[in-house]
């Protein structure tokens, strides 16, 4: 666990200070931008991310192909570490100094639209643009059917698996396609296989629900077919037979051991550290984690689609690109936006990074991650599982207020014994406040 | 100033003699009172500003703040006591109150008794001491980030050292990160860990202030070791005491990194405290105006308590 942490926070530190070397690796771009040697648009753009040195890398690239193609532009990258992004980015937008584009995940990306924080492209970029993308990942950058940034990547959770302690378990066999992807109860067999199998102080699975990624959990609820918010996209539509299934067969997994007891949603442990120092035989992981896997794990592992119940579903993970509202070029800021999102930008992206594209060409196609190339599958098909009115829930505009009300009541349903009921019906009046304020 | 004022200078800051029969004039006595007073508030000017912009300018606006409604952007709307009112009926809120008074009240008088008596140890002749008192200090000289990293890879429940060492001697594994009176202790102990160098620090200065005579005549009178560190050592100790008391107490009330990286506030609400609840609304879900009322009341509790310990400490301004 702390090797990895370790690892993250020194490449967090490197990537700020180092992007001389981001800049060298932008010399071996492997991608040509589809307008080069066009002259296109001038001025200037301001653009924060964070990222680790692949992404920046990757964002490196993009830009200086962005550069070629339009001679009279220039983008300055500033990066930060994740923990200060939003709060460093709430801070400027208050006080008028934010940068012209910014990197935001989907939950956070309502959140800045709803308060008109962010730049409307709905006039500014093709209105033919979505099309381009798959029909969940254009939902998930829409505020009031405007499009107020581009879908420049995705990640959903697969599950990575401890060869030897399957083996070990006598689970031979782990599904190879997402129609045969384990269902909840065959899931739950597998652990409780392991949980036989294994020693008192190593566990069947860990989930990545763990501090921001508390959204995570919504997979189960979406897999059992339900909603945490009505169609209107503001009455709390949690305490249904889905939300109870869910909240039941997750809260489970810590009296029967099934999961290590300090890995709730409030846990400072996180579930691929615990998997990595192999405290726990499976865990749920972003493809992102994948290059992290292929260094810190000392073992043999392998990657299988997330439980299905009674449909398969996932995780939205992965980041839009946005402007702001008072870009000072928001043509420029359009054009660049769009620019990112092109094909040869976008793969180039998802491949050095290991992320999944948003582009329904790059989808149908597919793409091969530079580690572990013969897992992309899994993870490009467990993202189709993410269905749009998934997505457009996440992009609610109160989901930071609704994450923090999941992170309560799951802390109190998995730590402290609270009931199905009374977690659902705490969800449900917590829901409707956010949504209301 | 002028070559005459430069002349003159000399002559009026000499006393008027006794002699003489009279002292300086009116005028001249304001005129130097007011030059007193510019010259005073010219070294204190630069800490004033500091003060004002820093701490005062912040702490009004925050109070302005704690007044509005707001969703992270914009000005918000005002709501006049609303806020306050919210607090009330919060249980998160009372639940963090209470987190903050019982963790003030476990970690300033361990923090302060272990201070005196590593003090007392590393004012003595204890062999390689210098080694001792660097060892003690060094958790001041690293961030309480740091210091609460260490603290997760001691009190991690499954790979911990903390855990290790139990099981080698038998006892079962205790669940610093899943149980919350075990969460609460882990915290404790890390926050002691860092602090006690601190106090050490502070007492060492005292102890060596003490007169060594103070020690030899309550000797020659029979005093022992014991009667001697409880009738000489802890109240000539006393301002230190009332220095460290004061500021424990106000960073117990503001702890923050080190619950924040350990527990988050959990498991539930039990690590939760007024600053990690007023951090949570104010930054994740954008409610500043929240979150800064809560920030008034632990300045209110702060204050109400260090006035308290003001009117009844006795030995704050002891000497010999």
């Amino acid at each position: 666990m702390t090797l990895d942490r370790r690892t993250f926070l020194s490449r967090t530190a490197l990537s700020a200070a180092g992007l001389s070397s981001a800049g060298l690796l932008s010399a071996c771009a492997g991608f040509t931008g589809s307008d080069e040697g066009s002259g296109g648009s001038t001025g200037e753009l301001t653009f924060t991310t964070w990222g680790t040195d692949s992404e920046l890398a990757g964002f490196r690239r993009s830009i200086d192909a962005f550069k070629k193609a339009n001679s009279g532009a220039e983008v300055v990258l500033n990066a930060v570490p994740y923990e200060q992004m939003f709060t460093n980015i709430d801070a400027q937008l208050q006080s008028g100094e934010a940068p012209d584009l910014f990197r935001v995940d989907y939950d956070n990306l309502g959140t800045y639209a709803g308060r008109g924080q962010l730049l409307n492209l709905e006039k500014l970029v093709d209105p033919s643009l979505g099309e381009e993308f798959t029909d969940a990942m254009w939902q998930a950058v829409q505020f009031e059917d405007a499009p107020y940034g581009v879908p420049h990547h995705t990640d959903t959770s697969a599950i990575l698996y401890n060869k030897g302690a399957l083996e070990s378990a006598g689970v031979t066999s782990v599904p190879t396609t997402l129609d045969s992807a384990w269902t909840w109860d065959e899931f739950e067999a597998v652990a409780l296989k392991l949980r036989a199998d294994l020693p008192d102080d190593r566990y069947p699975f860990a989930y990545n629900w763990q501090q921001s990624g508390v959204t995570r959990w919504l997979s189960w609820l979406f897999q059992a077919d339900g909603r945490f918010l009505a169609d209107d996209l503001t009455t709390p539509a949690i305490d249904s037979a889905a939300g109870r299934a869910a909240v039941d067969f997750t809260a489970s997994f810590f009296p029967r051991k099934l999961v290590p007891a300090n890995s709730s949603v409030k846990s400072s442990v996180y579930a691929s550290d615990i998997f990595f120092s192999e405290t726990v035989a499976m865990t749920f992981a972003g493809a992102f984690l994948l290059p992290d896997a292929d260094k810190l794990a000392s073992f043999g592992w392998g990657a299988t689609f997330s439980p299905r119940d009674a449909r398969g579903g996932g995780d939205l993970g992965g980041n839009a690109l946005v402007a702001t509202a008072d870009a000072k070029n928001p043509e420029l800021a359009a054009e660049f936006l769009t620019f990112m999102t092109t094909r040869g930008p976008m793969e180039d992206f998802c491949k050095g990074s290991s992320l999944l594209p948003t582009r329904k060409d790059l989808v149908d196609r597919g793409i091969e991650f530079a580690v572990r190339p013969e897992l992309s599958t899994v993870f490009l098909q467990q993202a189709s599982t993410v269905r749009p009115a998934d997505a457009e829930q996440v992009a609610s505009p109160s989901m930071a207020q609704i994450n923090t009300v999941l992170s309560d009541q799951l802390e109190l349903a998995f730590t402290q014994g609270q009931s199905t009921e009374e977690t659902l019906a705490n969800m449900t009046s917590g829901i409707a406040e956010a949504t209301a304020s | 100033m002028t070559q005459e004022a430069r002349v003159r200078a000399p002559a009026e800051s000499r006393p008027a003699s006794p002699s003489s029969g009279e002292g300086p004039s009116p005028r001249r006595s304001r005129t130097r009172r007011l030059h007193d007073a510019v010259t005073g508030y010219s070294f204190l000017a630069p800490n004033l500003v500091l003060i004002g912009v820093f701490l005062f300018l912040p702490l009004v606006w925050a109070l302005l703040i704690s007044f509005r409604e707001t969703n992270g952007f914009g000005d918000g709307d005002f709501v006049g006591l609303a806020n306050y009112q919210r607090l009330l009926s919060d249980p998160a809120f009372w639940r963090s109150l209470a987190n903050t008074v019982l963790f003030t009240a476990l970690v300033v008088p361990l923090s302060l008794l272990a201070g005196l008596g590593c003090a007392v140890l590393m004012n003595s002749v204890l062999p390689a001491r210098g080694l001792f008192r660097t060892l003690i200090i060094l958790p001041m000289a690293i961030s309480g980030v740091a210091t609460a990293l260490i603290g997760v890879l001691v009190f991690d429940q499954n790979t911990g050292i903390a855990n290790k060492l139990l099981g080698a001697i038998g006892i079962s594994q205790v669940p610093w990160q899943s149980g919350g009176t075990a969460a609460f202790i882990s915290v404790v102990l890390v926050t002691l860990w860092w602090r006690i160098g601190f106090n050490m620090i502070i007492y060492l200065a005292g102890l060596q202030g003490i007169s060594p005579e103070l020690y030899e005549s309550a000797r020659l009178d029979g005093a022992g070791p014991w009667q001697r560190f409880r009738f000489i050592t802890v109240p000539m100790v006393g301002p230190s005491t009332f220095f460290l008391l004061v500021m424990n107490v106000i960073y117990s009330f503001q702890v923050f990194d080190i619950i924040f990286v350990m527990t988050n506030g959990g498991p539930g609400r039990a690590t939760s405290v007024l600053v990690t609840y007023a951090y949570e609304r104010g930054f994740s879900t954008r409610e500043q105006g929240y979150a800064a009322a809560i920030g008034m009341v632990l300045l209110l509790v702060t204050l109400a308590f260090t006035a308290l310990q003001w009117r009844y400490s006795r030995t704050r301004d002891l000497v010999e």
